[in-house]
């Protein structure tokens, strides 16, 4: 790319089945281009198995493993240690999951590899519900989205699961968030993530869906752009379950960001300033953490 | 060698003289023997594989996809409950066309807990597409468990290879544990026919629209279809180099019989006994060893049961609604023979209640006694005071 | 067993495996609506007279195409070394990016440019059209007559340019002092304009008569004579004072000035005139106080000119009206001011007059002030009455920048003649009108004019481009003006505007050197990246990068978009940063 640190080499084929604007599209992309194609791919159902292309095709070419739902987390463990009997130690082991395949249906067999400290990277490109099957809730939800299972006035009023503390209790050599806004950030730590071998590493990408968040198509970026600005959506690592890197000091309302989305707009004033009080307190949690990384 | 062992001692070893190169698996009693195994032997280098303890048995059959799809060898093993988490998995083991061998120790499912015999948690699995082959003792586990990899790995089905609870999985008998060399001989290293490999890439088991879909699915039945004739020609060469004989069904003393036993696991060695027992007083009484479920064996139990008088099937299962599981298949498969038998159920044993050579006496004069099957199952050693105080 | 045994039956494999690629699948169909690449016209573009394609002109040095902005500029000006320390720029106010942080300094990279051309080894090329036979007469030399000149001399008219001074350069060399504009940057730019073919006759002024016989010599006249004549003041005494513009003439002519040092002066006006008299003055050892009948906010010269004149030491005194000149009582010799000049004082009054306070005389109030030497810098106009457009002759094509009388043989008035803003900028903008004005009489007709300077205009207007006249690419350029709005400033870090060195105070009032340095060629990078190109499309690659769909192609002739692929997402054009892309509803 002409002005920016990123490979022009692109290792994801068009003709894809995402959505216009699709957020996970963008994702495969970037990670692709920081992984490069040595690697194996583990899809559980998720809108990605479907993105990369239906039978008999597939939009990329690297080997792909279609998995169950809930499986991801083990079926790359078993691929791992079969690459480790053949003796490939080139060979990156990808699961890329959704959230349903992290947080929900897929989180035991998750959690299940990644206390075993298996020797992959874990991603879960993030949509906040499950897209694939019509914008249906997940705890990956955010408090205060309207889906099709949290409909009306019973829209989510539980707070969304937070999969980076949960991947840092267990002690994993590296964890990240990202977004397609950034994607040199995301690419670096990619390419982090990789380098790290021997280990668990988990990669979490807020990955817009404008189908599911009732937003226009071209909107993808910029509201993946104001999660981050309004700290919904932190930038930050933890390397080993305890020391934390931020990488990015947002510094605006969280109206802005939740005002262009169809999702959030039956909130009121009061609602909105309660998720003010909670993205504010989850941020200070964020920051507190990474100051006493650097003094403990 | 001749060792004495246990049931789980003999599938440990089969799967050490395999050479399989990862296993994952979940404990559940009484499959643990098992697992602690083969763990020692990883531990100690005995056995040069990686050994995933996962943290369910959906997750071990998931770890086995992943690394069966990635070119290894494989095992895993299971029981009752952890069949049934399992069972998604099982569907798509054999739509992926993995030469996956696992064991099953047939155990009773709950509620109420229950670990003792039981043959419903791997004939509940009958329609996943899994090969299952029943053993009777401990040498037909190991045996059974080294040709389930040539024939799933001729076919690219997985095999489940079944042993009872208790009464085979944790009894002591000899066993006679073969040495590498022969074993090599006849079971060559693993060459996939597919794998997930960078220099080769492509996408395995995705979205499949209709227009395709069916005919995968009938490549899987003409690979069952296979079967019968891979397995005898694996039996042979089982049999030239190791001595001993394993067909998908065994027919002891059929010939003149006017009543036919058939049943599977332990429960065959019993009837041997009690058909010794017979035949001395003088009945004319037969035993059909059924080994091989799925495929069921159609054309050789037709073959074999065409012009008998009267089959009496033992199944220590049920399905609720229909019948003892074994009889209602064979049923089906008898149904377009020549002269077919008179087809007796009975459902005996569960959960782990004996089934003896009188149980079996009993049935025969039962079956004898009768002109033709009143019900579609007979429950046999029942408790006839708590059934009457239910009713009351 | 033989070693060597037939494998078991193996049947062919059927199961769910995919190598064939995606691409077969043109989700192009998706689409209803598309991308395109759609540059649009910066603000700065449109605010600049000349027409420079600034936004494109800052993306061109920022890639260290240096030889291309110089290229760039020099297609609608033919003095950016002049217009780089001269020019009021009105760019810079326009410059959106002074509402993110600080405008960019285009001034100050315009003179960085004209300076790199004119120290270049190669001649920087522009587009020119072979002769056509046809010849111009042009009275004047100022900067409307030989922007006249050079951008009919590219259109392949022969020109020859008529001056009354002993040099050429109009105002610029006789009215703007040299710590302004240094005569030798003058000199090499007007000889790049000679080197196109255009003759520059100096010491040869044409008169009304001299303009009749040009009538059946040439096929057409261009007269931009300017404003030759300072206006006098009209009060008791005006005699007294001396003409602001020939003092400036003088100067530059290096006639000598009877001044002495440590004298004061008085300079009456509020243009740029008299900002360049009293800092003339102040040069030359004398103390001037500038006085001015409105207020500072009021009058017409650039304000950061005045600002440095106050910072030089000369003084300002607001509302206040000569209305009579005496001579001093007293001798001389012992050095008392020469002169009584009585002021009126004045208030701002009410009403305003387009947005100008109207000031009117406070009552009687007056003041007194003594002084040794007073200038009149109140206005100019043309030197003779026939300089000025005729009104009621043959029909006139009224023009924003010039008018052109349409007889047999067209005579177009432009420069300070025409213009409502008195610049150079405008002047050059006059020149360049009346040339393509011309142009696309001699090949189509008057009837023709106006469509032909609607096709080139920027933006919305007036201001025309040579470029989009000669059909370049700049023509294709939508006349959309670029907002502020519609810049994506997340792209970009807040960063000051780069000053350019200047001389402090006291080291300028010593001298008539220039006052301010150019640029360093790290600065003018720097500064020039900046700049957010608004609407050119600089090949940042957002657009390629967020693509979901890797469906936007970059070769060597540019980029563009994959209509097989393209799902119409909208994406790229959203993120563009500078507003470079469009989206079009497709014929479905």
């Amino acid at each position: 790319m002409a002005q920016l640190n990123v490979t022009d080499r692109d290792y994801f084929k068009p003709g894809h089945l995402g959505c216009p604007g699709c957020g996970a599209a963008i994702a495969i992309k970037f990670a692709l281009k920081a992984l490069g194609e040595k690697i194996i791919m583990v899809i559980p159902a998720s809108c990605a198995s479907i993105i990369v292309g239906p039978y008999p095709q597939s939009a990329v070419n690297i080997p792909i493993l279609h998995t169950a739902f809930a499986t991801a987390g083990a079926a790359a463990s078993g691929v791992r240690a079969a690459l480790d009997m053949k003796g490939d130690t080139e060979t990156t082991v990808l699961s890329w999951a959704g959230d349903g395949g992290t947080f929900d249906i897929g989180f035991q067999s998750l959690s299940g590899a990644v206390e075993r400290n298996e020797d992959c990277i874990f991603v879960c490109y993030d949509n906040e519900a499950y897209m694939n099957t019509g914008v249906q809730r997940s705890s990956s939800t955010p408090y205060g989205m309207r889906t099709t299972t949290t409909p009306g006035r019973d829209w989510k009023k539980t707070r969304k699961k937070n999969i980076m503390e949960i991947m840092a209790a267990h002690r994993i050599p590296y964890a990240a968030t990202t977004s397609i806004a950034f994607p040199e950030d995301m690419i670096a730590k990619f390419q982090k993530a990789k380098e790290k071998k021997g280990g668990s590493r988990f990669i979490h990408i807020f990955a817009s869906c404008a189908t599911g968040w009732g937003a226009p198509s071209e909107m993808s970026v910029k509201i993946a752009r104001l999660a981050v600005q309004t700290n919904i959506f932190p930038l930050y690592e933890i390397e080993n379950g305890t020391r934390y890197t931020l990488n990015y000091k947002g510094d605006r309302p969280v109206e802005d960001y939740l005002q262009i989305q169809g999702r959030f707009k039956h909130l009121n004033k009061a609602d909105i300033a309660q998720i003010q009080k909670m993205v504010t307190e989850d941020w200070t949690a964020v920051c507190r953490k990474t100051e006493t990384a650097h003094t403990g | 060698m001749k060792q004495v062992a246990e049931g789980s001692q003999a599938v440990s070893e089969a799967v050490r003289l395999a050479k399989v190169q990862v296993i994952a698996a979940y404990p559940i009693t009484p499959q643990t023997h098992i697992v602690e195994i083969i763990s020692e032997f990883c531990s100690n280098g005995t056995l040069d594989a990686r050994f995933i303890c996962v943290e369910s048995e959906h997750s071990a059959m998931a770890a086995i996809i992943g690394a069966a799809s990635s070119g290894v060898r494989t095992f895993t093993a299971t029981s009752s409950h952890g069949l049934a988490y399992m069972h998604e998995l099982l569907h798509w083991a054999s739509g992926a066309r993995l030469p996956i061998v696992m064991t099953d120790v047939n155990r009773a499912l709950g509620p109420g807990w229950n670990i003792w015999l039981d043959q419903t948690d791997s004939l509940s699995q009958r329609d996943t597409g899994w090969i299952q082959l029943y053993c009777e003792d401990g040498q037909d586990v190991l045996d059974s468990t080294l040709m389930a990899y040539r024939l799933a790995e001729s076919v690219n089905l997985p095999v489940m290879v079944v042993l009872d609870a208790f009464f085979l999985s944790h009894t002591y008998e000899p066993v006679d544990v073969p040495d590498q060399e022969p074993v090599d001989k006849f079971l060559p290293p693993f060459s996939p026919r597919f794998q997930l490999d960078t220099d080769n890439p492509g996408a395995f088991n995705q979205f499949v629209a209709p227009q395709a879909y069916m005919e995968m699915r009938y490549n899987i039945q003409t690979a069952m279809e296979q079967v019968p004739g891979n397995y005898s020609h694996i039996a042979e060469e089982f049999e030239t180099i190791f001595g001993r004989q394993h067909n998908p069904a065994e027919a002891v003393q059929c010939d003149d019989a006017e009543i036919i036993f058939v049943t599977a696991g332990t429960t065959v060695s019993t009837c041997r006994q009690a058909v010794d027992r017979l035949r001395s007083k003088g009945e004319k009484t037969g035993l059909l060893k059924l080994k091989m479920f799925r495929p069921f064996p159609i054309d050789l139990f037709r073959q074999v049961l065409s012009g008998k008088q009267k089959v009496a099937v033992v199944d220590r299962n049920c399905s609720f609604g229909a019948s003892g599981i074994f009889a209602q298949e064979l049923r089906a498969a008898l149904y377009h023979a020549e002269s077919p038998p008179q087809i007796f159920g009975y459902i005996a044993g569960l959960g782990g209640r004996d089934v003896t050579p009188e149980t079996i006496e009993d049935i025969y004069w039962q079956t004898k006694n009768a002109d033709s099957p009143q019900t579609e199952n007979i429950w046999i050693g029942l408790d006839q005071e708590t059934i009457e105080s239910w009713r009351n | 067993m033989t070693d060597n045994k037939t494998p078991d039956n193996k049947i062919p494999l059927f199961l769910p495996h995919s190598s064939a690629s995606t691409a077969l699948n043109k989700t192009g169909s998706w689409r209803y609506v598309r991308p395109l690449y759609d540059e649009k016209t910066s603000a700065c573009s449109a605010a600049c007279p000349a027409g420079e394609d600034i936004a494109r002109i800052e993306m061109l040095v920022s890639q260290k195409l240096i030889p291309e902005a110089l290229e760039t500029i020099l297609e609608e000006n033919p003095f950016p070394a002049v217009c780089g320390r001269v020019c009021f720029h009105n760019c810079e106010g326009a410059c959106n990016r002074g509402q993110m942080d600080d405008p960019i300094a285009i001034h100050h990279l315009e003179r960085f440019l004209g300076d790199a051309a004119i120290s270049s080894k190669e001649t920087p090329k522009v587009d020119t059209l072979p002769e056509n036979g046809k010849k111009v007469a042009i009275a004047g030399s100022g900067p409307a007559g030989l922007g006249a000149a050079y951008f009919l001399a590219r259109l392949g008219f022969g020109c020859e340019v008529f001056e009354a001074q002993s040099e050429p350069g109009g105002i610029l060399r006789w009215g703007i002092p040299a710590y302004r504009l240094p005569r030798e940057v003058l000199d090499k730019e007007i000889s790049r304009i000679a080197e196109l073919g255009v003759s520059i006759h100096c010491r040869t002024p044409i008169t009304r008569e001299i303009l009749g016989t040009f009538k059946t010599q040439y096929d057409a006249v261009f007269i931009g004579c300017g404003y030759g004549r300072a206006v006098d003041l009209q009060i008791e005494g005006a005699q007294k004072a001396i003409n602001g513009l020939q003092f400036l003439y003088n100067i530059r002519a290096r006639h000598a000035v009877s001044l002495n040092a440590k004298s004061s002066a008085a300079v009456i006006g509020g243009g740029n005139t008299a900002i360049d008299v009293a800092r003339t003055l102040v040069r030359l050892g004398v103390d001037p106080i500038i006085v001015y009948r409105r207020r500072r906010q009021d009058m017409p010269a650039f304000d950061p000119e005045l600002q440095m004149a106050l910072d030089e030491g000369v003084k300002l005194k607001e509302l206040l009206s000569p209305i009579g000149i005496k001579d001093a009582a007293g001798d001389s010799a012992d050095h008392q001011p020469s002169y009584v000049v009585t002021l009126q004082k004045m208030k701002v009054s009410t009403t305003k007059i387009e947005g100008r306070a109207r000031v009117v005389p406070d009552g009687d109030k007056t003041e007194t002030l003594q002084i040794d030497h007073i200038f009149a810098a109140i206005g100019a106009e043309p030197a003779d009455p026939w300089h000025n457009v005729p009104s009621g002759e043959r029909p006139s094509l009224h023009l924003s920048h010039c008018e052109i009388v349409n007889s047999d043989v067209p005579i177009a008035y432009g420069g300070d003649l025409t213009n409502r803003v008195k610049s150079v900028a405008d002047a050059i903008a006059s020149g360049k009108q009346a040339a393509i004005t011309l142009d696309t009489y001699f090949k189509s007709g008057w009837d023709a004019v106006n469509e032909a300077v609607a096709g080139c205009q920027v933006g919305p207007g007036p201001t025309v481009s040579m470029t989009m006249y000669l059909g370049k690419e700049r023509e294709d350029r939508n006349p959309h003006i670029v907002s502020f709005n519609e810049i994506n400033t997340h792209y970009f870090k807040s960063a000051p505007r780069t000053i350019a060195p200047v001389l402090s105070p006291q080291d300028r009032s010593q001298s008539f050197l220039p006052v301010e340095y150019t640029l360093s060629k790290e600065a003018a990078l720097e500064e020039s990246r900046r700049c957010f190109n608004c609407g050119i499309c600089n090949a940042c690659d957002y657009c390629r990068l967020y693509c979901p769909e890797m469906s936007v192609i970059v070769e060597n002739a540019g980029r563009h978009i994959n209509l097989d692929y393209c799902k119409g997402c909208g994406l790229c054009v959203a993120e563009c940063p500078r507003n470079a892309m469009a989206l079009k509803e497709e014929d479905i």
